[in-house]
């Protein structure tokens, strides 16, 4: 506990040097400053810490153990990096993964189109515009667990009212679309799908409503089409508001459970089994929680790698303010 | 949490000492009221985790009566399966003694017992530590459902909290119907009857997969009918059906030896069989549970089933099943008709945290949960008692159509391996088992694949010694 309250206390210090106060120098205005904000920020730093240094620092001394509540080995031994070598080896880690990314790319990239043309085509809307967004909201706000138990009465293979009426369509089998490794994944894309697409909407709705009209107006005058005008001026001008968006849903969808776990369980076999939900099993059900410490860890450096990439290029392009 | 729970102890103490304040010779004066249960431990609080089912909740109806006999209180948490392993798990290993008694999944037995999570109770099963009412001997447990759910390395460490067991369900207005049994007999040449056979099963499936608008029985069929319902979810229900599958072609998860044994060919050709059903399964039974089956039969839409006694109320409740009254129940198919084959037992069980600070009232919580007019009255609001004599009662036997068939189950039930890699090994069997009963793999590889994951994880623990 200590040792965590002096990391986060400790963290401030190298902000110090920043400020541009030495050890010689008599004490500044600007250092005196510096002082009273550290003290007003530590509070929120010392509950930093602890809500966030002390568990992750947990799971890093978890992940070299071999500690599992219920087996006999799993006595808290010193294990090394042998449970990160393991994931090296392990195909279900390895699918968990493939999953993941299928998911991610499809869901995120289905959700960033039809959210630009829903957001778009709803700023035009001069009247009914409220009305529509606040409908828009219901599935944003629904809990993601009632989002899935909601579809898997829908979609159940034998009572479902969607499996009828997709199968009136002759989209869905006599199986139902749950059954199906393909189609389950395509499922959860497009439940996914219908959950967030209004979230980009608003994005997008937020960004045309700040943005500056005398570059469209002058691109009109200039003789623009319509579709013109959309592609070449107010598409680049809302990529910084997309790209936080995209990164928001990414990040969001990286930690996938909710859903799947009503809907398919991961199944059939492991075709739906996210990462999220593999490192659940592995934590919470087979309560080997040294290995899911390791999974764990892997999947928030990996995340973290990612999303500073991201964000880089993003502030990079210089059109992030 | 627990401190809401110790301040509502503390407000019960006070409750108490009010009450035995005011009227201090009432219940010292009046023994009728305590039936012979004990006393001593008036104004302790127990706190006791279950699963949230018709079982927990008949139970919580009855706790009234004890806390009135013992002057015990009773707090009864009731989460969903996952989470009870979950709380009970964080409980014991954290040692805060969050819980005195919790009902939990046989399987965990080997595990709690191996890490001294619970208390064994060998002693007080001869010397109790306090006044246990005449209601409650041991002699009336059903002793395999008591070995399997409560006992490990040669202790005993509580009493079995109900009774799953597996059977056989099937349409008996259909398998008495002259005109089907005559078509039967022309087709297979032997007469049709309840399946006591996996060969018989397997015929008797074909037989009654029917397309609608046929005929079954005299009439018209409005949506088809299938031979035999089938779990095939990655779920653990997938295991648990396809071990009686197993088991009844001599396969197992360990041999006797204690080694791995998935792959065996046993084991495959009780996967191959099970493939071969899926042609007389409705269609998405690779997403179907046990609630799917119960769904099913309760539809109508299956002429026999491989599944839990326990959903057999729901199945005759006239209100949510057309079924009601048209099921037979019988016991698990097996290789000699003459005797039934081993059924999946599903108990959960009583145990006491080691860490409690009233493990005797809490052994007294448990005894009066096992004695016979609670058990009694648990049957009568729907739940799954554990006592021989109450389900030998004539009077339940005559309103539950499936009660004598549950206890002769019973007496051939089987258990799961208890061992702490249970959930592991179910978790790759069920996903290995559902991807070959979608066609996307043979019973041979996947079994294969199976065996060599369970192995990998297990390593050194091979061979197991007990379970």
């Amino acid at each position: 506990m200590s040792l965590t309250e002096l990391d986060a206390e400790d963290g401030p210090a190298p902000g110090s040097a920043t400020n541009g106060a030495t050890l010689d120098s008599p004490p500044h205005p600007k250092v005196r400053r510096g002082r009273r904000n550290r003290l007003l920020q530590a509070p929120s730093l010392i509950v930093l810490g602890l809500v966030v240094i002390f568990p992750l620092l947990y799971s890093v001394n978890l992940s070299v153990r071999r500690y599992s509540p219920i087996l006999p080995e799993g006595d808290g031994s010193w294990a090394g990096l042998s449970n990160f070598s393991r994931l090296l080896h392990d195909s279900q880690f390895g699918r968990a993964l493939v999953v993941t990314v299928i998911f991610i790319v499809c869901a995120v990239a289905l959700e960033t189109v039809i959210g630009l043309i829903v957001g778009a085509y709803l700023h035009r809307l001069a009247h009914a515009h409220r009305l529509v967004t606040t409908v828009l909201l219901l599935p944003m706000i629904a809990t993601p667990l009632v989002v899935g138990l909601m579809f898997s009465f829908a979609l159940n293979a034998q009572f479902g009212y969607l499996t009828w009426v997709l199968q009136g369509l002759g989209i869905a089998d006599a199986d139902g679309l749950l059954s199906n490794p393909n189609s389950a994944l395509a499922v959860l894309i497009m439940v996914d799908v219908w959950e967030w697409v209004p979230f980009i909407a608003l994005m997008v709705i937020a960004g045309l409503r700040s943005m500056p009209q005398s570059p469209v107006e002058a691109a009109r005058i200039d003789g623009c089409s319509g579709p013109q005008i959309y592609r070449h001026v107010i598409l680049p001008m809302l990529r910084p508001v997309l790209a936080v968006a995209v990164l928001f849903r990414a990040t969001e969808a990286v930690r996938e459970f909710d859903k799947v776990y009503v809907l398919t369980g991961g199944g059939p076999g492991t075709a739906t089994t996210v990462n999220d939900l593999f490192q659940y099993k592995t934590a919470f059900a087979t309560f080997d929680l040294s290995y899911g410490a390791a999974l764990g860890l892997v999947s928030f450096v990996a995340v973290l790698i990612v999303s500073a990439v991201t964000f880089r290029f993003i502030t990079r392009s210089g059109e992030y303010r | 949490m627990v401190r809401i729970s110790h301040a509502v102890s503390v407000l019960v103490t006070l409750l108490f000492i009010v009450l035995v304040g005011c009227t201090p010779n009432q219940l010292e004066a009046d023994p009728r009221d305590a039936d012979g249960w004990s006393q001593r431990y008036e104004g302790t609080t127990l706190i006791v985790l279950a699963e949230a089912t018709a079982n927990s909740a008949a139970l919580e109806e009855l706790i009234p009566e004890f806390e009135k006999k013992t002057g015990i209180a009773v707090e009864l948490e009731q989460a969903p399966y996952d989470s009870v392993v979950q709380k009970s798990v964080l409980d014991f290993s954290a040692h805060r003694s969050g819980y005195d008694v919790v009902s939990f999944p046989y399987e965990y037995l080997g595990s709690f017992a191996e890490k001294d999570y619970i208390e064994p109770i060998d002693e007080w099963l001869d010397d109790p530590p306090a006044k246990i009412g005449p209601g409650f001997s041991t002699d009336a447990l059903i002793p395999g459902l008591w070995r399997a759910s409560s006992t490990w390395s040669g202790s005993t460490y509580g009493f079995p909290s109900n009774s799953a067991v597996m059977m056989m369900m099937y349409r008996k207005d259909l398998f008495n119907d002259s005109g089907e049994q005559a078509a039967f007999k022309q087709k297979y040449g032997y007469p049709l009857s309840p399946a006591r056979t996996w060969d018989q099963y397997r015929d008797n499936a074909e037989f009654f997969t029917r397309d609608s608008g046929a005929r079954v029985g005299g009439s018209k069929l409005d949506e088809p009918l299938y031979g035999t319902t089938l779990t095939g979810k990655r779920h653990v229900s997938t295991v648990l059906e396809w071990m009686n599958y197993a088991w009844g072609r001599g396969g197992a998860i360990f041999d006797e030896d204690g080694n791995l044994t998935i792959d065996s060919p046993e084991n495959v050709e009780a996967l191959e069989y099970e493939l071969e059903l899926t042609r007389f399964a409705p269609p998405g039974y690779t997403s179907a549970t046990w609630d799917e089956v119960t769904a099913l039969l309760q539809q109508g839409v299956a002429a026999q089933s491989i599944t839990w006694g326990d959903t057999a109320g729901t199945i005759e409740d006239p209100q949510s099943s057309r079924a009601a009254g048209k099921i037979g129940y019988a016991s698990m198919p097996g290789t000699d008709p003459k005797r039934p084959g081993d059924a999946h037992l599903g108990s959960w069980t009583y145990g006491i945290n080691a860490d409690s600070d009233n493990k005797e009232a809490a052994y007294l919580f448990m005894t009066w949960a096992l004695s016979r007019p609670v058990q009694h009255g648990l049957a009568e609001k729907g739940g799954l008692p554990a006592l021989r004599p109450t389900y030998e009662d004539s009077e339940l036997r005559s309103e539950f159509p499936y009660w004598a068939q549950v206890l002769r189950s019973l007496q051939h039930a089987r258990s799961r391996p208890r061992i702490p890699h249970w959930a592991g090994i179910a978790d790759t069997l069920a996903q290995q088992l559902s991807t070959v009963l979608l066609g996307d793999t043979s019973p041979q590889e996947g079994l294969e694949a199976a065996q060599e994951h369970v192995s990998d994880v297990m390593a050194d623990d091979v061979p197991i010694t007990e379970r």
